[in-house]
Formats: C-alpha cells, sequence, structure tokens
C-alpha cells in the first residue's frame, strides 16, 4: 500500500475514518438489544382538526398502543418554545402528526397495524399561506425616518426561498432502554445530548439523575438533529416505562423526509431609500418565515434572520421586522445557518438590484457599504474585532479571475455567468448566550497512565470535531494525539458543554478545552489520577437585550467570500457549475483538512439551495418524498473547489479560531444567483433558481 | 409470499410461468422498490417469485442477419461496455441511474416496468426494437412501440418471458441521445429525446425522433416522420417552426414532483426546434 500523502501538512488522520470506512462504526440501527421490540408511529391523515375517535386494530400478543395518556409528565417537547405535543390528544394540526405509537416485536406487522388503524376526524379549514403571525419581532437602527425623507429614489423588491431538507445519509432514529442502574437510556442520533436528557425529564416526570443519554456514531445532522430526537426521545421513553423492554425506531427516507422538519421557507420585502448621489441612506426590511404547525425554535430562526438581514453592510438606518407564521404543515426548525440563509440570499441578491437600478457598478456599491472594524452593528451593536474582509474579497477574485471573467461575462448571448457573495455568520448563541444561559463546562480526566480523557458533550456527526478537540488537548499539553481519548458523549460522565450547534464547537468548546488542557498543564502529576472542571467565561464586553434585539448579537463573527462560475443552456435552461472560489476568515484554522471538509460540503449544500433542491409542500403534504425526487448535488455536478483560508485570530477561541460550520453553507446560494443572473441576464428574486423558474424569467423576467 | 424458483434454464422459466403466476425478477432494480418491505424485512411479493438473473443461456449479446440481439441477463452495465452496444444506447445508459442499478437492471426490466420515465424505452422505440416472447405455447415478436400500452401497461401474458431484444439492422448518419434531468449523475428524466436520421444529398431519406417522460409512454410520430421524410432541407428550414408546434401537440406532459408541465413541453420544443434548426443546416 502507498503511504497516505497529505495535501494538508497541518492536518492529522480523522479519528474515526477507518471504522467508517471499514463498516465497523455502530449506528443507532446497527444497535441490537436481546428482547428489543419496535415502534411505529400512528400519524395524522389530515392537516387541521380535531380527532373525534379512534378504532385501534386488533393488537397481537407482544404488541402495545401507546398515546398521550401513557405521558406521565408534561406532554410537550422540551425545545426552547414547548408547544409541540409529544402525543396529539384532541387536536391535530399538520398531516403527519404523532397520535401513537404501536409497539411490537416485528417491524413488518407493526407496518400492518398502523395501517389498520382507522381515525375519525371532524376536519377544520388548514392554514397554508402566510396569514397567520404567530411570533414577531422588530427593531430600528439610526433615524429611519429621516432617511425615508431625504430620499429622492425608493427601490423596492420582493424576494422568496424555499424548504430545505437536510438530507444526511442516516435518517433519524433512537433507541431507549434500562441500563443496569435503571436509568432510563437514550442512545440515538442526535446533535444535542442535553436537550434529548431535558426532554425526557419533562414528558416522563423523572429524576434527572434517573435518565441518560448515550451518543453512538452520528451519519450527519445539519440541524435536522439539534431537536427532533427530543420528540423522538420522549415518545420512547414513555413507551418503554409502560413496556419496560428495549424499544428501537429508525425511521426510513420516506417517513424521514416527510414528517422531520426543514429549513424555513421565507418571503421578505426589501426597500431602499436612496438620496440624488446614489447614497442608500436606509432600508426597510420586512421578514417572513414560515414555521410550520408549532413554534419550537422558529423565534430563534427568526431573530437570526433579522439580525443578518443587511449581511456585511452598514446601512445607516434600518426599520427591520419579522414574523413567523403558523400553516397546517410538518414544523420547521433548525437547519446550518437557522435564519441567515434566507436573509443572506435576499440582502446579497437586493443590493446588486439596488445598483443595476441605480445604474452603479455592483462591486463598488457593495464596498463602499463593507463593514469595518469599529462600525455599529445591524443591531446597534459594535464590531468590536478586526474585519479583514477586503482582504477576502481581494484574494477571491485574484483566486477565480472575477474582474476579467464579470466584465466578459456581462455581455449578451454568452451564456456565461459569474457571482460573488459577501457573508458574515455569527458564532456561537446569540448575544450574551454563552455565559448567561448555554454556562458550557469541560471536564478533563487524566488517569494513572497519564491518558487524558476529554469529557464534552459535542458530537461528531461527521464535521470532525472528534479530531479537531482531541487536537486542541493534545496541542495545549504538549503530549501527542494518541495520548488523548475523546469517546462519544454519554451524559451518565459528561458535563453540559451545550448542543452541538451555532457553530459554537471550535469558538467555543474549543476555548473551553484549551483553556482546560493549559490548567491541566500546569497542575500535571505524572502517575497520578487528576480532574480538571473548566467552565465557560466569555468576552464581558458582549452586551445583548433578547426583547429589544439590540447590542452585540454575537460575540464573534466569521466571514467569507464565494464566487461561483456557471454555463448556462438556453434550450434546457440548466446550469452548469463551472467553478467554485472560497477565501473564509474564520480566525484560525485548528486542522487544515477538516476545515476544507466544512467549506466544501457547506458551499455544496448552500448551492444545492440555490439552484437545485426544490422542495414543494402542496396543502400540506410534501411533494419530493424520497432522495431520487429530492435532488441534491452530487459530485459531477460540483467542479473543483479552491479554498483559502486567511488569519485573523480572535482572542477567545482555540488558538484564535472561530466559529465555521454554518457560515459555509451561507454565501452559496447568492453567489450561484448572482452567476445565473450574470449568466441569463435577468434578475433572480426566488430560490431554489430551479430550471423551471429559469424558463419562467426568460419570458417575464426583469433585465 | 409465495414459492421462490430459481430458473437456470429458459426451459425451466418457461414452464414455471405455465405453471404458477410469477412475478419475475432478473435485476430486481424496480420491483423490488414496489414491493419492498420496512428495512430488514423480506420484501411484499404475493405471487410467486421467479428468478431469472442465473440463466446463462439469456446472457448473450450478438449480430445475425436479423440484427442485435441483447439477451434478458445481459446488465446494463455489461450492455454498456459491450462491443456490439449502439452508441445511441450506450449514451443513454451512460447517464441511467447509478452504476450500482447498472449492475443489475436489465433491459427487458426497464421495458416491462413501463414507466413513463424509463429511458432505455425511448432508444427501443426509436431504433424500432422488437422484444421476443418465449412461452411453452411458443413465441411471438412485438413491437416496443406497441409492447408498453400505458403506464404500467405492458403486452405480456403471464406465462410469457422477454427472451431478447432484437435492434434490426439500420442506416443512419447521425444518431442522437439527449436527456434532461435534475442533475448530473443519479438523476430521473424530467425528459429524454432520442432522434435519428439519414441524408439523400440535400434532402431528409429518413428520420425518426423519440420522446421520453412527456407522455404515458416513449412516443414517436410515425405522421410526422413521413412528413418529414423526403423533404429538402430548405424546404425543412422554413418549416422548423410549424414542425415544432406539431411534435409540441404529440407530447402530453404533467407536473409532477421531477417537474411541471410547461418546462417538458417548452424545453421538447426547444429541443425539437435545435435539432431541426440544426439538421436543416446540413446537420452535426
Amino acid at each position: 500500500m502507498l503511504p497516505f500523502k497529505s495535501k494538508y501538512p497541518t492536518s492529522t488522520p480523522k479519528v474515526d475514518q477507518g471504522i467508517k470506512v471499514r463498516g465497523e462504526a455502530k449506528y443507532t440501527d446497527d444497535i441490537v438489544m436481546p428482547g428489543m421490540l419496535f415502534a411505529k408511529t400512528v400519524r395524522s391523515s389530515i392537516a387541521h382538526g380535531e380527532i373525534l375517535s379512534i378504532q385501534k386494530p386488533k393488537l397481537p400478543e407482544g404488541y402495545y398502543w401507546v398515546d398521550h395518556k401513557d405521558i406521565k409528565g408534561e406532554n410537550v417537547v422540551n425545545i426552547i418554545f414547548s408547544d409541540w405535543p409529544v402525543f396529539a390528544e384532541k387536536k391535530v394540526n399538520f398531516i403527519g402528526e404523532p397520535i401513537a405509537l404501536i409497539v411490537g416485536p416485528n417491524k413488518g406487522e407493526l407496518d400492518r397495524l398502523v395501517n389498520e388503524v382507522k381515525i375519525e376526524y371532524k376536519e377544520e379549514t388548514p392554514v397554508f399561506d402566510f396569514t397567520e403571525s404567530y411570533i414577531h419581532k422588530a427593531f430600528t437602527k439610526g433615524d429611519i425616518a429621516s432617511a425615508k425623507k431625504k430620499a429622492v429614489k425608493v427601490i423596492e423588491e420582493e424576494f422568496s426561498t424555499g424548504y430545505q431538507e437536510q438530507a444526511y445519509l442516516e435518517p433519524q432514529g433512537l433507541l431507549v432502554y434500562y441500563d443496569e442502574e435503571h436509568r432510563v437510556t437514550c442512545v440515538g442520533s442526535v446533535q444535542c445530548p442535553w436537550y434529548v436528557h431535558r426532554a425526557v425529564v419533562r414528558a416522563c416526570a423523572i429524576p434527572t439523575e434517573k435518565v441518560r443519554v448515550i451518543q453512538p456514531a452520528v451519519g450527519g445532522a445539519f440541524g435536522g438533529k439539534e431537536h427532533y430526537p427530543s420528540l423522538l426521545a420522549a415518545q420512547l421513553a414513555t413507551a418503554m416505562l409502560k413496556i419496560n423492554k428495549p424499544i428501537k425506531m429508525c425511521f426510513e427516507r420516506p417517513e424521514d423526509i416527510t414528517f422531520t422538519t426543514k429549513r424555513h421557507p421565507s418571503k421578505s420585502k426589501y426597500i431602499a431609500y436612496v438620496d440624488k448621489d446614489n447614497n442608500i441612506l436606509g432600508m426597510d426590511v420586512q421578514v417572513k418565515l414560515n414555521g410550520g404547525a408549532y413554534k419550537g425554535c422558529s423565534g430563534v430562526v427568526l431573530s437570526r434572520a433579522l439580525i443578518a438581514c443587511v449581511n456585511v453592510y452598514n446601512i445607516p438606518a434600518l426599520n427591520v421586522a419579522g414574523d413567523v407564521y403558523m400553516t397546517n404543515t410538518v414544523p420547521t426548525a433548525a437547519f446550518r445557518g437557522f435564519g441567515s440563509p434566507q436573509t443572506i440570499f435576499a440582502s446579497e441578491m437586493f443590493i446588486h438590484h439596488v445598483a443595476k437600478d441605480l445604474g452603479v457598478d455592483p462591486l463598488e456599491l457593495r464596498m463602499k457599504y463593507l463593514v469595518k472594524e469599529g462600525d455599529i452593528t445591524t443591531n446597534s451593536g459594535k464590531f468590536h474585532d478586526p474585519i479583514i474582509l477586503p482582504a477576502l474579497i481581494e484574494k477571491a477574485m485574484e483566486m477565480s479571475d472575477y474582474k476579467r471573467k464579470i466584465k466578459e461575462y456581462s455581455k449578451p448571448g454568452c451564456n456565461k455567468g459569474i457571482g460573488m457573495s459577501f457573508f458574515l455568520h455569527g458564532c456561537g448563541f446569540t448575544g450574551s448566550g454563552e455565559s448567561d444561559i448555554i454556562k458550557g463546562k469541560v471536564k478533563l480526566i487524566k488517569d494513572e497512565k497519564d491518558i487524558v480523557h476529554v469529557y464534552a458533550s459535542s458530537v461528531d456527526m461527521g464535521q470532525g470535531n472528534k479530531t479537531t478537540l482531541k487536537r486542541i488537548v493534545a496541542k495545549n499539553l504538549d503530549i501527542p494525539n494518541e495520548q488523548v481519548v475523546f469517546d462519544n458523549p454519554d451524559t451518565s460522565i459528561i458535563p453540559d458543554s451545550g448542543p452541538t450547534a451555532a457553530s459554537r464547537t471550535i469558538i467555543i468548546v474549543g476555548f473551553l478545552m484549551e483553556k482546560a488542557a493549559k490548567n491541566l498543564k500546569k497542575i500535571w502529576k505524572s502517575g497520578v489520577r487528576q480532574e480538571h472542571i473548566e467552565p465557560y467565561v466569555g468576552p464581558s464586553y458582549i452586551k445583548w437585550d433578547e426583547e429589544t434585539m439590540q447590542g452585540d448579537a454575537y460575540p464573534s463573527y466569521a466571514w467569507g467570500v464565494n464566487v461561483v462560475e456557471v454555463e448556462f443552456d438556453p434550450i434546457t435552461y440548466q446550469i452548469e457549475t463551472k467553478g467554485v472560489w472560497s477565501t473564509y476568515d474564520v480566525g484560525r484554522v485548528v486542522d487544515e483538512r477538516i476545515a476544507v471538509g466544512q467549506a466544501d460540503g457547506g458551499i455544496v449544500q448552500g448551492l444545492g439551495y440555490g439552484y437545485m433542491e426544490t422542495m414543494r409542500c402542496e396543502k400540506g403534504r410534501f411533494r419530493q418524498r424520497s432522495l431520487s425526487d429530492y435532488i441534491v448535488p452530487t459530485a459531477e455536478d460540483i467542479p473543483h473547489m479552491e479554498t483559502a483560508f486567511i488569519d485573523n485570530p480572535f482572542i477567545y477561541g482555540a488558538d484564535g479560531a472561530k466559529g465555521m460550520g454554518e457560515l459555509t453553507l451561507v454565501g452559496g446560494a447568492p453567489a450561484i444567483a448572482l452567476a445565473i443572473e450574470n449568466a441569463i441576464g435577468k434578475k433572480v428574486n426566488d430560490i431554489p433558481c430551479n430550471p423551471e423558474y429559469i424558463m419562467e424569467l426568460m419570458k417575464n423576467g426583469k433585465n | 409470499m409465495g414459492q421462490k424458483i430459481i430458473a437456470r434454464t429458459l426451459s425451466e422459466a418457461i414452464e414455471a410461468l405455465a405453471k404458477y403466476d410469477c412475478n419475475i425478477v432478473a435485476g430486481g432494480s424496480d420491483i423490488m422498490l414496489q414491493k419492498r418491505n420496512t428495512a430488514g424485512e423480506l420484501p411484499r411479493f404475493e405471487k410467486d417469485v421467479l428468478f431469472i438473473a442465473n440463466i446463462e443461456e439469456l446472457h448473450k449479446e450478438y449480430v445475425d442477419e436479423e440484427g442485435l440481439h441483447i439477451g434478458a441477463t445481459m446488465t446494463l452495465e455489461e450492455i454498456l461496455r459491450h462491443e456490439l452496444t449502439p452508441n445511441v444506447l450506450k449514451d443513454c445508459l451512460k447517464e441511467l441511474a447509478s452504476v450500482n442499478i447498472r449492475h443489475f437492471a436489465t433491459l427487458p426490466g426497464n421495458i416491462a416496468n413501463a414507466s413513463p420515465a424509463g429511458d432505455t424505452i425511448v432508444v427501443d422505440i426509436l431504433l424500432d426494437a422488437k422484444l421476443k416472447l418465449t412461452s411453452i405455447r411458443g413465441v411471438r415478436y412485438v413491437s416496443a412501440e406497441d409492447f408498453v400500452q400505458g403506464v404500467r401497461k405492458i403486452d405480456l401474458a403471464k406465462d410469457e418471458l422477454i427472451e431478447e431484444i432484437i435492434f434490426p439492422k439500420y442506416d443512419f448518419d447521425k444518431l442522437i441521445w439527449f436527456k434532461v434531468g435534475s442533475r448530473k449523475a443519479e438523476s430521473i428524466s424530467k425528459l429524454a429525446f432520442a432522434a435519428a436520421y439519414k441524408l439523400d444529398g440535400e434532402k431528409i431519406a429518413s428520420i425518426r425522433l423519440a420522446f421520453g417522460s412527456v407522455f404515458m409512454k416513449a412516443i414517436r410520430s410515425h405522421e410526422l416522420e413521413k412528413e418529414l421524410e423526403g423533404m429538402s432541407l430548405k424546404e425543412l428550414g422554413s418549416r422548423v417552426e410549424e414542425f415544432t408546434e406539431k411534435y409540441g401537440k404529440v407530447i402530453s406532459p404533467i407536473d409532477d414532483q421531477r417537474s411541471t408541465k410547461s418546462y417538458r413541453l417548452e424545453v421538447t420544443k426547444n429541443i425539437v426546434r435545435d435539432f431541426l434548426t440544426t439538421l436543416a443546416k446540413g446537420g452535426n
């Protein structure tokens, strides 16, 4: 065998690559326990109405029916806003809402029994449009009234974005059983072990120490396993308390696509107030998100959408408002980017369209409003740290030959296009949430053999933090990587270092690891068992008021530039991606290959969101219910990608590192939409910008 | 599920078909999805299952005076790599499903599945392919075009097996395969187009156009082909729009999870227009 030569000399081999490539990694569905039963969900077949009666099938011996009457605690899934019932009681609010579980030894028999359940409903008129707001947020910046008064031109446009399905490789799944200490133990494909833990405690009314969550190998999540597993865990734990046997429920793809949470579709309206010298004096921004039947985490998604609503631009005056709308559809929830992909798309398109309408060069207009260190943020806070966006832009333009190409491709009929997006992403929880709400902790235990065990609740779902966090610890203890062990989280032994979400793993948990390792090093005694717990202390200058949405929205920001080149086929309206170039400021890269992995995967998911991934919901039912109909880009669809990182260390990050998980997704859609716009000579206002939509643009679109 | 019969010879297979009511499985890439059960459980076959992939005598591709014969157990990947396979069929197979599927799937399976989006059926009807249907009663031949009667409807008796597909000899200057999918690999067609023509100086000697995914089955218009045959390229040049519109009326696409009716209609017309325009200029 040839020795593997890494392209990235600063990288270590991914710690789990061997077991994953060999198929030895144990995922939830690989775990089999003696006497284990399976569960299948009985779901609502209507979008909105009242359950009048349920006719259960005759259950064979060893089969059980579990519903809301079996819930020992509260019938809610513990999410940020807990309005989603574990099992519907009287009302159903979307097609597919769980009403009961049937539990038993044979999955085929469970399918048959579930199909035999007859439910009589009193149907009510469902809501599918943006008519019933159930969350509203608003804030202003500067003097918007005077901006309006001084304006000589008013430019107004609307944008929309569609659903996006996480399309993780491993569908949702969870197994619940009593462990040897009679704890209700959940093993599942989860992002946030402690979220699942709290959901079980609340739904089952059992003491905290009687619940345990263990993470097996996780095959991707992208936000889809941030909250949804809490629902499965509450259901299965309820069933397990009744039946007293291990119970597993793993979704197959159609059930996963059809009934689990996705990205919020959005509609937004942008209005720019411009003076006679083509200065943008202010903007009105209205954002509408489709939250589905339950609020869940939608309020926070809206917050993040609004915070990002003018992206990297310092617009002097803003009037920002947003709503989440209740519809009788599958609830929408967390997805990599968490609200910002919607508004970063809209704002990047809008500033281009404003420039076109004013007859000025879009790049010049954008550069004029680029935020700088010390500037006031969208939420009237301050950009505390150095901003190197101009360097990122320059590098990306040089890598892609942007200036020459944009000029050349703007000639009509050449059917080629290039687009460049600028973007930022807040790292960690909003405002001072990391210090005040999450209060993450990590623990290091050094055993008698001087092996260091890392205890944190960060889940490696493929993104590589088992490798990176381990590396941070090893580096700061000045010991080889092999001397550090980082097993999958188990809440019976790990502290709560917070969820694996919000691009916080490296910037927050990594920072904690670095400090913990440095502190352990100070007291290091060889051959002795030692333990160190490190609590999070964030930057004290970060002040944020969630109510008014004023202040510093994030402890720090990561930045990026994506350039995408496309070719347009005027016969089929298809788009071919010809080139992708990216530059990022993620503080400092911990492991280059893993960072490039995040960059490549992130932009492909962002490009898919922008031009390919199409999911339509008709009368509460998704039209695309398989991965042969819900199309994500394959390697064939994506050309070679070039990525460069420019260092800009953050003082509160591990060795200067900031977050990058979400950052790499958010610029993909506007970059390809701008490239398509350049190629077809028509304004793009909606994504996915698929061939069907491009055909409409070619007929009726605006130049 | 009833009994499982693994046939090793053609006669074993047709005898089983005479006796039992069977689902015939070669690669199973379509039927295993239709009969699929929850993961880990056996598929739900209501009928008996006749497994034919091991029939060695059908595992062949050869040419005789009649044309090219492709046996029922040749996988698509084997056909793709076979030197006798016409390029137009290779072009179609290259873009069909995934490598994994192509290692199981067969041509008879694709046509017997009778999906409106079955890509190889478009090539079958373009090349006037015939199916050899064998039973203990004897042999009969049916054209690919007549074999598929509608969505999932085929002309196959309960005791018949598609023994092979025969592509008669043809003489064309050019053959074209063009698929519009949602992405560049592993995609099911939004629409598909295949064409063939032969020129006689400045005249069209013969011409065929076939369409997939835009009607309840793969479709050709023999009437329009007759109108075009013998036409001078100059005349064609002045009547491109007329024929584009006429072909637009041959098809009748629908809205579904993969595309829209209007996109399928518009793009099919664009492709026809482009094809005829190029042809009017002498082809290529």
